[in-house]
This record gives structure tokens, C-alpha cells and sequence, in this order.
């Protein structure tokens, strides 16, 4: 079941259209990441998925709910912004203690979300006194509080320091199993990404370019290196770069490494047994691989880019 | 769940921004030692052999007693609508208010209580027993003429607090509207007050000193006491009914002003 069904919305400032017809699908359960880079249109998207931005045309669902303006829904989701800031004034407890009653849930959690976020330490703390890390991590252990269904967070990793940024993965990965909560997270840092999301939306100039399992999107974009080793690794690798459909050939003392489109990588183990006769080499195996979400968000954005159905040669180096 | 709970305590999470430790306690402080301080000077300056009607007298004391109390509160106003309501656009505050389960408009409502109300009613209340405690014949004689000299006096507060939350809303910094605002309230009460004299003095018309009194409705009413005493400056005597419609123009000018507030914050504020 789709807990978010985002549908074709547009939403523009004056000329500039921050997303354009953008689609999308969160499953229950699921950990989904929102990958593009900077203007890509991440942020407003996940505004007018939480509801703080109208889109211009288009439909959103949450909990098959509008979720504009929609006090109800807010009790069901925790929002993580980019930028977060508080009321400055309050104590770190007493905060989360007032918004435990906002959401009319015991003041006890508000200890709960801080030893599970690990800021036991600043109970007696004035929020603007906290570091940007620890502000961050302040701003999860608000976004637990209600124990929301869905968590969407944009940029959740910023400012945190690398130990802090994997308890915060680790964390994510804890909330999904042990409370079954479903997370929309965005991040120019692709490798966090690609350690908790189950899929992944790679998002540029307003529109999804490709978006699905990672599995999925590595066939699909065709991000499959294949690895053919050789004892005349220069000789096969110059024939194999002649090849139209190839997208990559790295050749290094072992091997050669060749990325091809989806449905292409048949042609290739069909046309290497005849390049490697004719450049007399030894084929000692052939297998091929899996890739990054680095190299996938890569590809998808430079074949978006191309608008065609290939992207350039080397791209996925 | 109700709105209840959590609108109260986004309004009492507002106060303690608005007024943390010791803003509210100073203002009050200064409010009740300027009470007697005023009382003092408004005693000895106001004799009601001065005036022709008890109501002029009374429109005099009520002014005179209130006037700086109203700059007083006007600085938290100022400060809370201009500046932190601004703040909270440009840092991002707004947006964890609008994670908790009440609408935008309950949001804006819990803010301006705070910035707006709290101080208002910190005036009336400090005032009023004031007025109580010093004058109290004059007040239990005329209330009608004391209500009316607050009403005329505290439109333009309202007004400049409609104009602040629209700048705010409109700017979303807290710097930017806080001088915007006090150059535009510099150009609406003195700049405007000296062209709208000089132009009625000038061309011998009155049309300029309405359309400044629907602005500032207590023009309208001092020049309707002064000009039963026969010693207004001004070219322009409103008769009682005029004043009224000036005072119900200014505050309608006010509802439009929060109205446009309100729906901007509720559909089109940018976050």
C-alpha cells in the first residue's frame, strides 16, 4: 500500500517551476530516499508532501489525506526541515515536554526521544545554546515525539559529524524495524542514502528522472558494470570502446571494466568471445556487478540531461 | 484530539519567546511607575475650569494620562510582530510551529495574541486602574467619552501592528520589516500629520485632515473637543456623528488589514 501518492504536481515560483509534473510513491514500511543535487526541487517537494507548500497543480495523498494545511494529518507524520530551529528560549526538555502535550502524548517521552537520539546530557540545556549537531539531533528527537507512522526529513544528516550521522542511519534502519515507521528522506550525501533507502527517487530540475528499488534502477538505467577479465586487458578494451552502445571502458592490468545500457549487456557478452579473437586475448572471465546509487543518480541526471536514451561515453566512471 | 491543548500551548511557547525573563516584568514595572508619574503631572496640568464640557475634560485627562503608556507597549508590538515574527519566517521557526496539528491560522492567532494582545491588555489594565485610583469621578461620570478616547487612541496601534504583520509576512526577516516598519509609521504619523496640515492650511480645504483621521480617529475626536473650545488650530470642526464614522473607518481599515494578514498567512505564505 502507497502511504504517499504524489501525483503529477507542478508547483512554480514566478517563471521558475521548483518541480514539474513530479510522481512519486512511498510504500508502507519503506525507507525511500529523495536524491538530486542542489535545485533539483528536493525541498519543495518534501514541503508540499508535509504539507507546509500548496502545490500549483498536481495531487498529493498521505494517509490518504490532503495534506495541506491538515491539522489531523500532522499528529500522524514527524517532520524533520532542513535548516531546523526552534523557539530559542526554552530548555531542551522542557520543549519536548511541551510538545508531548501538544500532540497529547505523556510528557515521559520526551526523555525517550532524547536518550534514543543520545542528547541525555542536554536536558538542561537552552536550545540556543546547543551546537548545529546537536540542534539536528534535537530536531529528530522532535520529529519521534507524536511516534509518527511517517517520518520525512529533509536533509536529516546536515551538520552532524560522521560517528553522529551513522547512529542517525543506525537509527533510521531501528525505527523502521522495531516500530515500522515509513521515511521519506532527502540528502545530497548519496552513500547514506544507498545504505538504509529500499528505493530511491533521483529528482533534477524539478522531475523525477528515475526512481524504484535500487536493484530496479540499476537495470533499468542500464548501471551495470561488467568486469571481463584478460591477459591483454589494452588490446580487448580498445576494440571494446569501438562499440556504440558502451557507455564506459576502464582497462587496468587485470581486466577491463565496461558499463552498457539495460538490455544491451546481452550484445555485450555476445560481441566480447569476437573481440577477444581479434585482439588475441584470453578471456579469463566474465561477470557483472552491481553500482553505486552514486553512479546511478550520475547516470540518470546526465541522461536526463541528454533526453535521449543514452547518456555519453565514460559517464559512470 | 481538540484544538484546545495544543493552541494553548503554542500561545504559552510564544510567550516565553516574546517575553522571556525579564522583558514583561520591566515593562510592567515601568507601565505602573509611569501611571504615577503621569497621575502627578496630569493632576496638577488638567483643571476642569479649562474646559467648557465635562467630556472635553475628560477626553483631555484620559489622553494625556495614556499616551506615553501607548509608546510604551509599543515597543514590545513593534518588537514582537516586526521583529519576531519576522525572525521566525527567516530562521525557519514557522515551519516546526506548522508541524503541530493545528492550522495556519490558529498558528497566527496563538503569535498575535501574544505579540499583540498581551501588551494591549497590560495598557488597558494598567491604565484603567490607574484612571481608577487618581480620577475616579471624572471616569465613573463619563465612561462613554472614556471609552471613545481609548477606542480613537488605540486604532493606530492596531493599524500599525496590521501594517508590521503584513511586512513581516511580506519580507520574512526580522531586521528588514523592523526599520521598514518604523520608517513607514515615521512617514504615516509625522510626515503625513505635517503635509496633511499644511495642506488643509494651504488650500483652506479639509478633505486631507479626514482622510488622516480615518488613519488616526483621534484627530477627529480632539478636534471635535477643541473645537467646542473654540481654540482649534485646524480649519476642520467634525461634529459628534463624524467622529463615530471616523473611528468605525479606522477600525475598519484594521480588519482589512489583519483580513489581508490573515488570508496571505493561511494561502500564500512561502515557508
Amino acid at each position: 500500500m502507497s502511504l504517499i501518492s504524489v501525483d503529477e504536481i507542478v508547483k512554480r515560483y514566478g517563471k521558475v517551476a521548483a518541480v514539474d509534473r513530479l510522481s512519486l510513491r512511498v510504500e508502507e514500511g519503506s525507507i525511500m530516499g529523495l536524491v538530486g543535487p542542489d535545485g533539483a526541487g528536493k525541498s519543495t517537494t518534501i514541503k508540499i508532501i508535509s504539507g507546509l507548500l500548496k502545490p500549483d497543480r498536481g495531487s498529493v495523498r498521505v494517509f490518504d489525506e490532503e495534506p495541506w494545511d491538515n491539522p489531523a494529518l500532522k499528529s500522524r507524520i514527524g517532520t524533520i526541515h532542513e535548516r531546523a530551529h526552534f523557539p530559542s528560549h526554552h530548555k531542551v526538555l522542557d520543549y519536548l515536554q511541551r510538545a508531548c502535550r501538544i500532540f497529547g502524548k505523556p510528557e515521559s517521552r520526551a526523555r525517550e526521544v532524547l536518550a534514543l537520539t543520545k542528547l541525555e546530557d542536554a536536558y538542561d540545556r537552552t536550545i540556543k545554546t546547543l551546537s548545529a549537531g546537536m540542534l539536528q539531533k534535537f530536531a529528530i528527537a522532535h520529529a519521534c515525539i507524536n511516534e509518527p507512522g511517517l517520518i520525512i526529513a529533509d536533509e536529516p544528516t546536515s551538520n552532524l559529524d560522521p560517528e553522529a550521522r551513522s547512529d542517525l542511519l543506525d537509527l533510521i534502519l531501528k525505527l523502521r524495524h522495531d516500530e515500522d515507521v515509513t521515511f521519506l528522506l532527502s540528502s545530497d550525501i548519496v552513500p547514506e542514502l544507498d545504505r538504509v533507502c529500499d528505493s530511491v527517487a533521483i529528482i533534477n530540475q524539478g522531475k523525477v528522472w528515475a526512481s524504484g528499488g535500487l536493484t530496479e534502477l540499476s537495470e533499468r538505467l542500464g548501471a551495470l558494470p561488467t568486469r571481463i577479465s584478460t591477459d591483454n586487458p589494452e588490446g580487448l578494451g580498445e576494440l571494446i570502446r569501438e562499440l556504440e552502445y558502451v557507455n564506459r571502458v576502464e582497462a587496468d592490468s587485470k581486466g577491463v571494466s565496461v558499463g552498457v545500457l539495460a538490455g544491451d549487456d546481452e550484445r555485450l557478452y555476445e560481441d566480447v568471445p569476437r573481440l577477444a579473437k581479434e585482439a588475441k586475448a584470453k578471456i579469463l572471465g566474465i561477470e557483472t556487478g552491481t553500482v553505486s546509487l552514486e553512479e546511478l543518480f550520475r547516470a540518470a541526471v546526465k541522461y536526463g540531461q541528454g533526453g535521449g536514451r543514452r547518456w555519453e561515453k565514460a559517464d559512470l566512471s | 484530539m481538540g484544538k484546545g491543548r495544543p493552541f494553548l500551548e503554542v500561545f504559552t511557547c510564544a510567550l516565553n519567546e516574546d517575553y522571556w525573563f525579564p522583558i514583561l516584568e520591566l515593562l510592567v514595572l515601568l507601565c505602573a511607575l509611569w501611571t504615577f508619574f503621569s497621575a502627578g503631572i496630569a493632576g496638577v496640568s488638567a483643571s476642569y475650569s479649562d474646559f467648557i464640557t465635562v467630556e472635553a475634560f475628560t477626553h483631555n485627562l484620559v489622553f494625556s494620562f495614556t499616551w506615553p503608556l501607548i509608546v510604551m507597549v509599543g515597543i514590545p508590538i513593534v518588537k514582537n510582530i516586526a521583529y519576531g515574527l519576522g525572525s521566525d519566517l527567516e530562521k525557519g521557526i514557522i515551519q516546526t510551529l506548522f508541524s503541530y496539528p493545528l492550522t495556519r491560522g490558529y498558528i497566527l492567532t496563538a503569535r498575535l495574541l501574544s505579540a499583540l494582545v498581551i501588551p494591549l491588555l497590560l495598557f488597558l489594565g494598567i491604565s484603567i486602574f490607574g484612571l481608577f485610583l487618581f480620577f475616579p469621578d471624572v471616569i465613573a461620570a463619563n465612561p462613554g467619552t472614556v471609552a471613545l478616547t481609548y477606542a480613537a487612541q488605540l486604532s493606530p496601534v492596531l493599524l500599525t501592528a496590521g501594517l508590521l504583520l503584513l511586512l513581516a509576512l511580506r519580507l520574512r526577516r526580522g531586521v528588514p520589516t523592523v526599520l521598514t516598519g518604523l520608517t513607514l509609521c515615521f512617514i504615516l504619523f509625522v510626515i503625513f500629520d505635517s503635509i496633511a496640515d499644511s495642506i488643509a492650511w494651504g488650500t483652506g480645504s479639509d478633505w486631507i485632515l479626514k482622510i488622516y483621521a480615518v488613519i488616526t480617529p483621534n484627530l477627529a475626536l480632539q478636534e471635535y473637543y477643541l473645537g467646542t473650545l473654540g481654540v482649534s488650530s485646524r480649519n476642520w470642526v467634525p461634529n459628534f456623528s463624524e467622529v463615530l464614522l471616523y473611528v468605525s473607518a479606522g477600525y475598519s481599515l484594521v480588519a482589512v488589514i489583519f483580513t489581508i494578514g490573515y488570508v496571505y498567512f493561511k494561502r500564500w505564505l512561502r515557508i
